[in-house]
């Protein structure tokens, strides 16, 4: 049912009539009133939504996480430091005079470690940064009554993991099937799934997978896996031409 | 002058010359679709380019980039919703002008203000190619390594100052994209930096794998997740030419926005939307009736279009000038130039200036094919906003597949393309921006590259800014955080 209303919905909304004659068949829906003076600075309009506290505590402990590990993950251990490094630092700034000769910056500067510590100077104070904006949000949103419920926000997060496994399924798929055939699996099975269904759409939904297989693949000849377990079935003569082309 | 003809005889090619009508073509298309921005499709046409000619690859990606925009500008003012983002300003006046009856009029108005700041951009970059083209070939020894730390560190700063309500979560996922860049095993030195002793990590996250995530399957994502939209039909008619000659009743507007749009495109990290900003803001204190604007006001739609139209060929100067890509897209470019062993920076003057030509020359001749495609078949193209955008997002990522995987013929950067896709699908969900995570990874890698690479002269503190460019950068950096402080305190004290 979903299908055909999605199909029909389509028909119905292409405009070769309408933009031929130059009659609408209904008027326009503008998402914004024309009576609301509309501000330029609404281009750079951001609000924190639901989730926004949620990842921003998530980014928060990714961040921590990252400079917890510092330590044993940057070669940190492996460090050429000047001894007194609080000394080395009043003499690189000019506040004390160097006695001898002063180790060079660049020494420092071009170590493993430098690169990752550079990094968490930005990456932590910005998460902190970030996490009292997302807390000042939240608080105004509980303060006015405003909807504070992530359920939905997870739910919709949930649901692209969905999609997310598709993609891992058909990435798993192409060395058994070949890219030829595990593209128009997926590129007839996902749509079903979304509800368009029917001959008609089975019908594009394939041409526009083979014309994606054949620009790619045999076209453009970009690489995709090799030793496919089915073109291995195939007679010689077909596996080879298989195996240059799709 | 040698130069210029050679930069013109590179693009007397059939390739090229295929990649430009493919890429213009292409890009008006993926313009006009309500969902898919260049970026995705530049994200996705990345891995191909490694198979074709440095200058085939660069005109097909020039060709997406220069004309989604014209595209993004038909869902705008037909149906009031942008085509890319950048077209959003364009939904405020073109689409109060549809209701008026005025589509066609409209639509006119915004390719000739598109054409007009394309091609100002563009003949103002070729100019100043012709006249200090023979003095540019000694910026070369202006630039050293150290400059050009301190011109990625200015980028940085910029793209944090630019997301003026966003800077927070700016400076974050920037720092998130710097992080990424550092994973892997560093070769030179055989140190590991947060690989956790796991094989997979070793080689590091590949640039284009992250690109293909964060734009092209999080978009696929955001997407399949959402619901197709039934966009009101459009009507359109009248003829599409008038407005090029009505553009000549606006021109302040137009030369001023196409203004704004060049020098805000060279500025790294800064892009469309100040531009924009400014155009429009501009347009609007001279216009003799500013109450208009955002009801249909016809220089409100050229200032949008003039300004974001003009960016992409100023946003290649810092791109081919510093080697220091401004925003995403040309940050993706860069990928190319890194395959095609041609080094994107001031020496680029001196080795490849016939390059510079074929890119300004391939920009001219795609801002002209697009109009007169425009001319000839916007009803047809008009067509294109009706696909449903779940089969679309369907279709993105099959498309991310085969991107993601000719890299390196490896499944472990499917399963990280994965990841990041889901990443950008929730900064995605939540609004907070991608652009910042590319040019951590892309300006990250710069700003350490040339740290290191430039360490042997680095005796003190001092010795990073004593050149005459590097302390230039570093002064222009303490005015942007300087102001940037001081206007965002003063906002809070009007806020309050």
């Amino acid at each position: 049912m979903k299908s055909r209303a999605t199909a029909s919905a389509l028909c119905s909304a292409t405009p070769r009539q309408s933009l031929k004659s130059g009659h609408a068949t209904r008027p326009f829906v503008s998402i914004c009133p024309p009576t609301r003076r509309i501000s330029v600075e609404d281009v750079n309009d951001f609000r924190r939504g639901r989730g926004d506290l949620i990842f921003s505590l998530f980014m928060m402990g990714l961040a921590l996480f990252f400079a917890v590990f510092f330590f044993t993950q940057t070669g940190w251990d492996d460090r050429k430091l000047p001894d007194n490094m609080a000394g080395y630092w009043m003499d690189q700034v000019g506040l004390t005079v160097p006695e001898g000769r002063l180790a060079r910056l660049g020494r420092i500067l071009k170590q493993g470690w430098v690169a990752p510590l550079l990094c968490l100077c930005i990456l932590v104070p910005a998460a902190m940064w970030n996490l009292r904006g997302a807390f000042r949000a939240y608080s105004w949103r509980k303060r006015f009554r405003q909807p504070t419920d992530v359920g939905h926000e997870m739910m919709q997060w949930l649901r692209a993991l969905e999609y997310v496994g598709w993609f891992v399924v058909y990435t798993a798929l192409v060395p058994v099937l070949g890219y030829l055939v595990a593209t128009l699996l997926l590129g007839t099975a996902l749509p079903w799934r979304l509800g368009y269904r029917g001959a008609r759409w089975f019908g594009i939904c394939l041409s526009v997978s083979f014309a994606i297989v054949l620009v790619f693949r045999s076209g453009l000849q970009i690489r995709t896996p090799v030793n496919i377990w089915l073109y291995d079935q195939l007679p010689q003569g077909m596996e080879t031409f298989m195996q240059v082309w799709f | 002058m040698e130069a210029l003809w050679s930069g013109l005889d590179n693009l007397a090619s059939l390739s090229v010359l295929a990649a430009i009508l493919i890429g213009s073509v292409g890009g008006l298309a993926i313009g006009a679709v309500p969902g898919i921005g260049p970026a995705i499709a530049i994200a996705i046409l990345l891995p191909a380019t490694v198979f074709l000619d440095d200058l085939v690859s660069l005109v097909l990606l020039l060709g997406v980039y220069g004309s989604s925009m014209y595209g993004g500008a038909i869902p705008a003012i037909l149906i009031n919703t942008p085509g890319t983002p950048v077209n959003a300003l364009t939904t405020y006046d073109g689409y109060a002008m549809t209701r008026r009856g005025e589509a066609a009029r409209a639509l006119s108005l915004a390719y000739a203000a598109s054409f007009f700041g394309g091609c100002f951009s563009i003949i103002l970059g070729l100019s100043a190619l012709m006249l200090f083209g023979p003095y540019l070939r000694d910026l070369g020894a202006l630039f050293g390594q150290r400059d050009i730390f301190m011109a990625a560190a200015l980028g940085a700063v910029l793209l944090v100052a630019a997301h003026r309500k966003t800077m927070g979560i700016a400076a974050l996922l920037f720092g998130l994209g710097f992080l990424i860049s550092l994973v892997g095993r560093q070769t030179t030195r055989q140190i590991d930096r947060y690989t956790f002793d796991v094989d997979y990590l070793f080689p590091g996250f590949n640039l284009i794998v992250v690109i293909v995530g964060i734009f092209a399957i999080s978009q696929a994502l955001f997407l399949l997740t959402g619901k197709d939209a039934d966009p009101p039909e459009a009507r359109l008619n009248g003829g599409l030419l008038r407005g090029f000659g009505e553009l000549w009743r606006f021109k302040p507007v137009a030369l001023i926005s196409a203004g704004y749009g060049t020098i805000m495109g060279i500025i790294p990290g800064v892009g469309e939307f100040v531009a924009q900003f400014f155009s429009y803001s501009t347009a609007r204190a001279i216009s003799k009736d500013p109450g208009k604007f955002g009801r249909g006001a016809p220089d409100g739609l050229i200032a949008s279009e003039a300004s974001n139209n003009a960016v992409p060929a100023a946003a290649m100067v810092p791109l081919l000038a510093l080697g220091v890509p401004g925003e995403a897209l040309t940050a993706m470019m860069m990928v190319v130039f890194f395959d095609a062993g041609i080094k994107p920076g001031p020496d680029i003057f001196e080795n490849n200036p016939d390059f510079l030509f074929s890119l300004f020359f391939a920009l001219l001749i795609i801002n002209a094919l697009v109009v007169i495609t425009l001319l000839v078949s916007t009803r047809h193209i008009a067509r294109i906003i009706y696909i449903p955008n779940r089969l679309l997002g369907a279709f993105i990522l099959i498309l991310s597949f085969v991107g993601v995987f000719s890299i390196r013929n490896s499944f472990t950067d499917c399963m990280f393309a994965a990841g990041f896709g889901f990443l950008g699908f929730v900064l995605r969900r939540i609004d907070w921006p991608l652009v910042p995570i590319v040019l951590g990874l892309v300006l990250g890698s710069i700003m350490i590259e040339k740290l290191t690479a430039g360490s042997g002269q680095i005796k003190t503190v001092v010795h990073l800014v004593n050149r005459p460019v590097s302390g230039t950068l570093f002064g222009v950096i303490l005015i942007v955080i300087g102001v940037t402080i001081f206007t965002r305190l003063r906002t809070r004290r009007f806020e309050h």
